[in-house]
């Protein structure tokens, strides 16, 4: 699916019939002013003729009542424009998050994590005032003005000339100074979020900044960088708040000449233009009411603009990550059933063929393996020989082009992807650990008792990285793991993968790269005491851990 | 909210007052433009309807109130046009001091410590709270003080035409204009900072979805986080449709008043006219200036819902907008001596055992030390510690002068979004285009530099994206190099290097080790060999140390890991 194929009409047909029924609303009460100003006009044409101060009571009423008509409609429209906008977004986000886990992690082309968070986040919630703002904008733009346009023509076509001459000169008006200069101003705008960005950078490298006593004079730098581009940014702004500055003429200039019209044809120096009669004072002053409204539509509508661009942007990064995956993963995963004992898994690589989408060759070629149960087999190879592609072969975390993967003899499928997930364990070369305790990294909101925990964490040699820490098992790591060392992270995601009893097969990827000599003996020792009794494959450059395996494959 | 918010408006109020005022008296400008040029037509309307009912029409005046209606126009324009270039310089002028204020703000020892764990959690909290603070002028502090004034000068004009006209506005407009904001900002404070803990939760969940997607599906619970990421989701509907609520009732009540006052005003000018103490014109005059009054007034209704976010904002922001503390004096330590410790302790809250626990070490001018231990056994701390970044709970840290003046090296160097040139002049502002190529030179990079086209000038994206990690290390020497410094602290500097690019690194950096002091904390041999002395940290303490040639130094040096 391609950005431009992401349609919100199509996607989400009856909530964007809610929004238009929002703007539907929201016009309908602009177009109540008009009952407003009739009633506003005709009494005081009543004063000015005479009429007793009691008349302006009922129409005083009337025009109450009215405006808490108003005030409901508009109530109503806010309502129900966010409710089915903001129905939009969940939506979204939903299909994008379902749709998310079928990227195998080990397809490069995956959208990036960073990625895949603002726009889930921030960007999808830019969504909201584009659907709420912009699209009930445009609709009441174009209703409201020519409801007006044809209840002033109905009264003087001459005013209505004046609102139809000055209407249409505002668009054209803008497009000439204004559209191209906006663009600038969006760019510019663009700058200036630039700013955080710098002060982002900034504070990310601050500890190098106070080590060098270059805090002051980076402050300096903020500032004279934040100046420079105020100078740009209001360079183009004077060029872009022409067109904000055309907008309130017309719209003033609209009203001016419809007064001047009335005022000169009720002294009768413009004799014409009222359908043949004289106009009377009420609908001299019903038709100036009704000339502010008669622009605020556009101008409600220009204020928006900056919200479609936003909202655009939005849907353009939804639309990417709601595109089919290229390499994608087996789905299906059931929670490991705490009870079970081990069983050594048999594990069976038949002619395998594998090649990363958009790369010319294959990774792994008619490659076949048998393991024993119980086994522990070593992958050695240079980088890039594909030692980590089997791994995840054999996890169904990519599917292969050629040849099958069989589990205790049953085939690796979309159906028995659950149940074999179920009995393995994996260690990956880069844990992910996220902010949060250990206890619920742990986890991984698996239900485990406090003993399996300790048990687990003994196993790996992990108990001490945990007791060192505030808090211990309550005690917080960073994103990513940060404030634990390489060896460290590794340890607990050994007890992590310790944790499933019921595994019998055990993945390993690399468990001993970038250790230091005593972390690295650690991780083995754990690895050997989880493997106990269980099929062991292990991917690894290390020659020490290789040596104790039973068998080395070498690719 | 007014103590949470008076750093922020001490900081505008000392930088720029004179635009501020001027913006909001402009935005005032252009709104009773408006008022009076929709007053003024009305009247006009009126008079001439009255001047030929009275068969005066061939007297009345024409041409004083059909300019005054040109003129108007006009002015309503010009006010715009400057109140847009006036609010916006100002809001742009207060960006770049705001920004300016929150990094030394931060720069202050131990502020940056919830950066460290979770830089990307409040870089982009921040992020969310300068936008909403960088808004506060321009959409809320001159808007009030821009419909108040209106407020203010329309009732004012009313009470001359007659006094009883001006209170409906005064007493439904003003209170309603000047106290919703306040209201619904109070009512706001709640969803707002849920709308802003789920939106955290939504994005962190979203990357530990991402990120961490092996773990989750080889442990069976890649539905469960994707759920909890919804979950999240959820509760950000819940706050926003709270948010949504107020926004559709306070803007109902923002509209009920103003609408109101003008019946009020209606019923208030009829009586007048029946009354002859007003003119029929005279009530047109007021109805409709009152009616045009209005438009001050629905900006605040955005208005008050921004404010909500500024006062949030700026209540987390605020001790890092306050003045920042001077960083504790170091002892000075004595002559021949670039660091000495002693009996230092230092404990986290909480912790079982201590991180440091009566630590000894002393490195002597010119002297390289290499320290070594287990992960975990306090090694980073001790830097930390040496930096300034962290303060001993028992002993005494002396530098040189008692200044934290060093060298920092580390296994992520940082390099900043900005040219290969300033990013060298933070370690010698003052130096010139020669020095630095002579650092580069020095440090190994004047191949990778021969291949920029744009040489010094050539841009690092984020973090030094753009250069591999071994280009990266090179450049944070040539940094090194720069700068004159007693103490080189080196944290792991090759570490994830592969053997020849480390090797060729180490023999950049071992002759530029004589004349000053050096740190290594390291698990590498390769590293470890460059010291005259090794050191063994072990639970909190030195437990061995050797010096080149020691007995002892070797067996040291066996249990780091080799290459």
């Amino acid at each position: 699916m391609s950005a431009a194929a992401l349609k919100l009409e199509t996607r989400f047909p009856r909530e964007m019939a809610r929004i238009r029924q929002a703007g539907l609303l929201q016009a309908a009460s602009g177009l109540v002013w008009i009952g407003q100003a009739a009633l506003l006009a005709g009494t005081v044409h009543g004063m000015a003729t005479g009429a007793p101060g009691s008349d302006a009571v009922l129409p005083a009423i009337g025009i109450l009542v009215l405006a808490l008509l108003r005030a409901g409609l508009d109530a109503a429209a806010n309502r129900r424009g966010f409710l089915a906008a903001r129905a939009i977004v969940s939506q979204l986000r939903r299909a994008a998050v379902d749709n998310l886990p079928r990227f195998s992690p080990f397809d490069r082309a995956r959208p990036a994590s960073g990625q895949v968070a603002s726009v889930l986040a921030e960007q999808a919630d830019a969504l909201l005032p584009w659907l709420t703002r912009w699209h009930p904008a445009r609709l009441r733009m174009a209703i409201v003005p020519t409801v007006i346009l044809l209840v002033v023509l109905a009264q003087s076509w001459v005013a209505a000339l004046a609102l139809l001459i000055a209407a249409p000169l505002i668009p054209i008006f803008m497009a000439l100074i204004g559209l191209r200069a906006r663009d600038a101003s969006d760019r510019q705008m663009a700058e200036l979020g630039g700013m955080n960005g710098f002060l982002l950078d900034r504070l990310r490298g601050l500890d190098t900044l106070r080590a060098f006593g270059a805090v002051d004079a980076t402050a300096r730098q903020l500032r004279a960088s934040a100046e420079r581009l105020r100078r740009q940014t209001m360079a183009v702004l004077r060029i872009a708040f022409l067109s904000s500055a055309v907008l309130e003429l017309f719209a003033a200039l609209g009203v001016a000449m419809v007064a001047t019209f009335i005022g000169l044809h009720l002294l009768g120096q413009l004799p014409f233009g009222a359908w043949g009669s004289n106009l009377t004072l009420a609908s001299g002053l019903f038709m100036l009411l009704l000339a502010p409204e008669f622009f605020q539509p556009l101008r409600d509508f220009a204020a928006a603009y900056h919200d479609r661009a936003a909202g655009e942007a939005a849907l353009a990064g939804l639309a990417r990550l709601l595109e089919p995956p290229a390499a994608p993963i087996l789905l299906g995963e059931a929670a490991p059933d705490a009870a079970a004992s081990p069983i050594p898994m048999r594990l069976a690589l038949a002619g395998i063929g594998f090649r990363y989408p958009g790369e010319a060759r294959d990774v792994v070629a008619g490659f076949s393996l048998d393991v024993a149960p119980g086994e522990h087999v070593a992958l050695l190879g240079p980088s890039g020989a594909g030692k980590s592609t089997l791994l995840a072969l054999v996890a169904g975390l990519l599917v292969p082009h050629e040849g099958a993967v069989r589990l205790d003899g049953i085939p690796l499928d979309e159906s028995s992807a659950a149940a074999a997930r179920a009995r393995m364990a994996w260690l990956g070369a880069r844990p992910h650990l996220f902010a949060g305790s250990f206890h619920a990294n742990l986890l991984l909101g698996r239900r485990f008792g406090q003993a399996e925990l300790l048990a687990a964490l003994d196993l790996a040699s992990a108990g001490d990285v945990v007791a060192r820490r505030p808090g211990g098992l309550k005690g917080g790591i960073g994103e990513g793991g940060l404030g634990l060392s390489g060896g460290e992270a590794r340890r607990i995601a050994l007890a992590r993968a310790a944790l499933n009893d019921a595994a019998g097969l055990i993945l390993a990827d690399e468990p001993t790269a970038h250790l230091d000599r005593q972390s690295a003996a650690a991780v083995a020792e754990g690895l050997l005491r989880l493997a106990k009794g269980r099929t062991l494959l292990v991917t690894t450059h290390d020659p020490a851990l290789a040596a104790r395996m039973d068998r080395v494959v070498r690719l | 909210m007014m103590r949470d918010l008076s750093p922020l408006l001490r900081l505008f109020w000392q930088e720029r007052r004179r635009a501020l005022l001027g913006g909001a008296a402009l935005m005032a400008a252009t709104l009773l433009a408006g008022v009076a040029l929709l007053g003024l037509s009305g009247w006009f309307i009126t008079a001439t309807a009255a001047a030929a009912m009275a068969g005066a029409a061939a007297t009345f005046d024409i041409f004083a109130p059909g300019a005054g209606i040109r003129l108007l126009a006009l002015v309503r324009t010009g006010a715009r046009y400057g109140e847009r270039l006036v609010t916006h310089d100002a809001t742009l002028r207060m960006l770049a001091r705001l920004r300016e204020r929150l990094f030394r703000g931060y720069a202050t020892p131990n502020a940056a410590g919830a950066l460290r764990l979770r830089p990307a959690r409040l870089l982009f909290r921040l992020t969310a709270e300068v936008d909403a603070l960088d808004s506060l002028y321009l959409r809320v502090l001159a808007p009030i003080g821009a419909a108040l004034a209106v407020a203010l000068l329309l009732s004012l004009g009313l009470w001359l035409a007659h006094p009883s006209l001006a209170w409906p506005v005064m007493l439904l407009l003003v209170p309603a204009g000047g106290l919703l904001p306040w209201w619904v900002a109070r009512a706001a404070l709640r969803p707002n900072r849920r709308r802003a803990l789920a939106l955290e939760a939504l994005r962190a969940r979203a990357v530990d979805l991402a990120q961490g997607q092996t773990e989750w599906v080889m442990a069976g619970r890649a539905a469960a986080q994707a759920d909890a990421v919804l979950a999240a989701d959820t509760r950000l509907a819940q706050a926003e449709d709270a948010l949504n609520r107020l926004d559709a009732r306070s803007g109902a009540l923002l509209f009920m008043a103003g609408q109101a006052a003008l019946v009020v005003t209606l019923l208030v000018s009829a009586t007048l006219v029946e009354q002859r103490a007003i003119s029929a014109p005279i009530a047109a005059l007021a109805l409709l200036a009152a009616l045009a009054g209005l438009e001050a007034f629905t900006p605040l209704r955005r208005g008050a819902l921004e404010l909500g976010r500024a006062w949030l904002a700026a209540r987390r922001l605020g001790p890092r907008l306050r003045a920042p503390d001077a960083t504790p004096p170091r002892a000075t330590a004595p002559q021949g001596v670039a660091l000495r410790m002693a009996g230092v302790s230092l404990h986290y809250p909480g912790a079982g055992a201590p991180v440091l626990n009566g630590l000894d070490l002393q490195i002597a001018e010119g002297e390289c030390v290499a320290l070594v231990g287990e992960s975990g056994a306090g090694k980073s701390s001790i830097l930390a510690l040496i930096a300034g970044e962290a303060e001993p709970a028992e002993g005494s840290i002396a530098l040189p002068d008692g200044r934290p003046r060093t060298v920092w090296m580390s296994q992520h160097p940082a390099l900043f979004q900005d040219s290969l040139r300033d990013n060298l002049l933070l370690a010698a502002p003052e130096a010139e285009d020669a020095a630095l190529l002579a650092a580069l030179d020095a440090a190994g990079f004047t191949p990778v530099l021969a291949a920029m086209p744009e040489g010094l000038d050539t841009r690092l994206g984020e973090g030094g994206f753009g250069l591999s990690s071994g280009q990266t290390r090179r450049l944070a020497l040539a940094r090194a190099l720069l700068r004159p410094a007693p103490l080189w602290l080196l944290d792991e500097p090759t570490e994830g290097l592969d053997r020849a690019t480390a090797q060729d690194l180490l023999r950049s950096l071992h002759p530029r080790l004589s004349g000053h002091a050096t740190l290594i904390v390291t698990h590498l041999r390769r590293e470890a060999v460059l010291a005259d002395r090794v050191v063994l940290l072990r639970d909190g303490r030195v437990q061995a140390e050797a010096r080149q040639g020691d007995p002892t130094h070797a067996g040291l040096l066996d249990i780091l890991r080799p290459d």
